[in-house]
């Protein structure tokens, strides 16, 4: 009962899946579009339980007081007054001052900036790459540099590099991503039809 | 020590000084975005404090602002608006007047065996949840890579090896063709799992990671442009809608 | 009296006059303009269209038609386009469906599948059309209606053949090697450096007594890499158990954080360590992208880890996450089937599987036949991928383009 009905919805929904979208019926579709909606729902049900997780992890933190318990603390209450915000505004809407702010100054300058991060990271990675002495990543490098510094005013130079730009781009670069596509194309199909089957079951845990 | 502790007050002084001067220039709000855009980038220095509060304040907020995304956004039009469309009457007008979908109680059922988590001992039924979206990925993914990614790659690359235009023979076009051909072809040998890479073989998947690796360097090189655009950014906040400096 | 019959008569006649013209305006918009012509008679209508033809659009349900007409080739140069009328009756209402330029003779009707939609087509059914050309002058003229044209569902959608192909090939290939497989052949597979180096990460966590990290990725339980990603938790879990030292799993997406913890916690069952696990390996942070990569670098920073592991999909945050990782001297193992993160993980990581060999990597952890059966069967399709390719660049050599129109999808 534990493993067996797990597998056996596994298997009728996804062999539904794969039915209906070869199968052109209106009634097949309206199925298939309840299923996408039903695990939508069921993905914010789910967020309740990473509340849940959440909530227990800080304040396990701040129980024991260990290491930086202090920030458990703005966790949750950053949280909370998050979430009166939210509900704060009546049935449906968030309109009101706190969570607009909240939102605005908290929120998207501390999002803008992790995200603006990667400007300083991947210029570390790039001096990485040009310390690396293997000729795949000397070849890595080359390559890098080339697109880079397509649009830079380097006189006579400029016509050569750009074009060697575009056609690293068109030709290599194109080949190289159809294998990956094809590959990952063929790997997917086979994990899924390891999943439908219940070859590949780790997902279930193995109690 | 002495002297780093000194720096250190004399940042923190001008930091305050120009915060005060903030607040009563630009207003609260601006500067609170100003200061916790300082707070994430003194990551790059070092993890202190002021990171710590950046991070912990993020995620609590972050969390929240999508459970309330969640629960607006999906919960109740998608679910309680179907149940009980007069419940959403006052939220979506447009939604009251529709008849109650019956149906809607599955995945309400399926919601509530997925909390049953929290129980130690009817845990396991909450699989019964997760097997559905596992089983609607699997059936989904199956066809779904085929179709977009598999077969369309296939047919892009028969292209002809000896190209010519109106004017013959072209012999760039061969070239890139030919390349083209061979890239994919070699890419395709590097990822066989149950040969060994020798011989010709190996030559094959040899070229396959040399393609690789010029094609991940392309896309590094590629990114770095819209990466630094990201801070530029951040830093037209800073010294423009922050500090004024630029005009 | 007869003055007064002769008043009636002519009252009554100026009343029929003025609603037949009232009539013509309101009912019948398709005709209103040519009254006017006798006002100006400068130029004549535009011809009608002629020869009406209807057909059914195969793989749907029902709910498309295309129709055809002809129009005399010297009169094109008079008009401007064409409108496109449908009705359910030759004399029901007819209600106006788009336009169509002066060359072109076919329109494709696509109905709503919904039933209170004014545009619905319903399976199984008659229609009627019109076709209006309209003049350069403005004077419109009506085609006699056509129909009926009877719309037909279909229960198989014929421009899905290829993939269905595909789909029967690579299960029977499938089916195949892991019957080979659970009849004892010995299937080799070639080393997989990154796979080969998760015992000595692991171990070196071990030695140096600190935990190992492991990222599913901000993907959903939707995706194949995050999938993937699990069994390979699940053989990296139950190692880390045997060897009992500690594992931190931070989730980014709740129900993979439910799936995530099953997974831990029967690897810990199996290395026979029930009693090791807790629910606080595997934590919820936060959905947010950028505040989930915040949590993670504090979690890097301040717990040590000797190993990370970023193994499912990932975006823009790949590179934040693997650098930080370096910076604190970790052992990093990556791998998603994201083209554009891949290159970063290559260059911040000590070994990045690539693509598909993400999707491998459980099989040649587990070396369990069934498994690796699958691969062989993966191997199996690469092949007849590259003979297709060949096949079909020697066929466009030739001219023969039909070949790559055997493989297309029409949808």
């Amino acid at each position: 009962m534990k493993r067996r009905v797990p597998l056996i919805i596994v298997f009728c929904v996804s062999l539904f899946m794969v039915i209906q979208y070869f199968v052109p019926l209106d009634s097949l579709e309206r199925v298939y579009r309840s299923f996408l909606d039903y695990t939508i729902i069921i993905g914010v049900f789910a967020l309740l339980l990473g509340i849940w997780s959440l909530c227990r992890v800080n304040y396990d933190k701040i129980k024991r007081k260990s290491e930086n318990w202090q920030y458990a603390i703005i966790t949750l209450t950053g949280f909370f007054i998050m979430t009166i915000a939210g509900f704060l505004s009546g049935w449906g809407r968030t309109d009101n001052y706190l969570y607009q702010h909240l939102f605005s100054y908290v929120l998207v300058p501390i999002q803008a900036t992790m995200f603006s991060l990667l400007a300083f990271f991947i210029a570390s990675a790039a001096f990485r790459a040009f310390r690396a002495r293997s000729l795949l990543a000397t070849l890595l490098l080359i390559s890098g540099l080339v697109i880079m510094i397509r649009f830079v005013p380097l006189g006579f130079l400029s016509e050569p590099i750009s074009d060697l730009a575009g056609w690293i781009l068109r030709v290599p670069n194109m080949a190289a991503k159809r294998a990956i596509i094809i590959g990952v194309g063929l790997g997917a199909v086979a994990t899924a039809f390891k999943i439908m089957l219940g070859i590949e079951r780790a997902y279930l845990g193995r109690d | 020590m002495t002297t780093k502790r000194l720096t250190g007050h004399i940042v923190l002084g001008v930091v305050l000084l120009v915060c005060t001067l903030s607040i009563v220039v630009k207003g609260l709000l601006v500067t609170v975005g100003a200061l916790l855009t300082l707070f994430i980038f003194s990551f790059l220095y070092k993890d202190n404090p002021y990171y710590k509060f950046a991070e912990h304040l993020f995620v609590g907020v972050s969390a929240a602002y999508w459970m309330c995304m969640g629960f607006w956004g999906t919960m109740v039009p998608n679910l309680f608006g179907k149940l009980y469309p007069p419940m959403v009457g006052s939220v979506i007008p447009a939604l009251k007047d529709n008849p109650p979908e019956p149906f809607m109680v599955i995945p309400l059922f399926l919601g509530v065996l997925l909390l049953l988590r929290l129980s130690s001992k009817a845990g396991w039924i909450s699989r019964w949840a997760l097997a559905f979206i596992v089983g609607t990925t699997a059936g989904l993914n199956l066809v779904r890579y085929l179709r977009s990614d598999f077969i369309a790659q296939i047919s892009s690359t028969m292209i002809p090896l000896y190209a010519s235009g109106a004017a013959g023979f072209n012999l760039g076009e061969t070239i890139s063709n030919s390349v083209i051909f061979l890239g994919v072809m070699s890419g395709l040998i590097y990822f066989f799992f149950s040969k060994e890479h020798k011989g010709v073989f190996g030559t094959g998947a040899r070229t396959g990671i040399i393609v690789l690796m010029v094609t991940f360097g392309a896309s590094f090189g590629y990114t770095v442009m819209a990466r630094i655009s990201l801070l530029v950014g951040r830093m037209q906040f800073l010294f423009d809608d922050w500090l004024g400096l630029i005009r | 009296m007869r003055h007064l019959l002769r008043l009636f008569l002519i009252l009554l006649l100026a009343f029929v006059v003025d609603g037949q013209s009232v009539y013509s305006q309101e009912s019948d918009p398709v005709t209103s303009t040519a009254d006017s012509v006798a006002t100006e008679p400068v130029t004549p209508p535009p011809a009608s269209a002629f020869g009406l033809a209807g057909e059914d659009m195969p793989n749907d349900n029902g709910h498309k038609l295309r129709v055809k007409w002809q129009y005399p080739a010297e009169a094109v140069g008079d008009i401007t386009g064409f409108e496109i009328w449908r009705a359910t009756s030759p004399t029901g209402e007819f209600r106006m469906l788009g336009q169509a330029p002066n060359d072109y003779f076919e329109y494709l009707d696509i109905g709503n599948k919904e039933t209170p939609a004014p545009d619905f087509m319903a399976n199984n059914s008659d229609f009627f059309y019109k076709v209006v050309a309209i003049g350069k002058n403005g004077l419109r003229t009506e085609s006699e209606p056509g129909g009926p044209f009877r719309t037909y569902g279909q229960w198989f959608h014929r421009g899905k053949t290829p993939v269905l192909v595909g789909v029967v090939l690579f299960g029977c290939f499938t089916f195949y090697f892991i019957r080979a497989a659970k009849k004892g052949k010995e299937l080799y597979v070639r080393p997989l450096a990154g796979i080969e180096a998760v015992d000595e990460a692991i171990g070196r966590a071990t030695e140096m007594g600190k935990p190992t990290l492991y990222i599913l990725g901000i993907g959903t339980a939707s995706e194949i890499a995050t999938i993937a990603s699990f069994a390979i938790l699940g053989r990296v879990a139950k190692k880390i158990a045997e060897y009992q030292t500690q594992l931190i799993v931070p989730c980014y997406d709740a129900i993979v954080m439910s799936i995530a913890q099953d997974v831990v916690r029967s690897s810990y069952l199996q290395a026979g360590r029930p009693d090791q696990y807790s629910d606080d390996m595997v934590y919820f942070v936060t959905n947010a992208q950028f505040a989930y990569v915040a949590g993670v670098n504090g979690i890097m920073m301040r717990q040590r880890p000797a190993t990370n592991f970023y193994l499912g999909y990932f975006a823009a945050e790949s590179l934040i996450l693997a650098e930080t990782g370096n910076s604190i001297g970790a052992i990093q193992i990556a791998g998603t089937d994201q083209i554009t993160q891949i290159p970063f993980f290559v260059v911040a990581c000590d070994y990045t599987l690539i693509g598909e060999e993400l999707y491998a990597a459980s099989a040649y952890l587990g070396r369990d036949p069934l498994l690796l059966g699958s691969l062989k069967a993966e191997d199996w399709g690469k092949g007849i991928v590259m003979a297709l390719i060949v096949v079909g660049v020697v066929a466009t050599i030739f001219g023969w383009d039909g070949f790559r129109e055997l493989i297309r999808v029409n949808l």
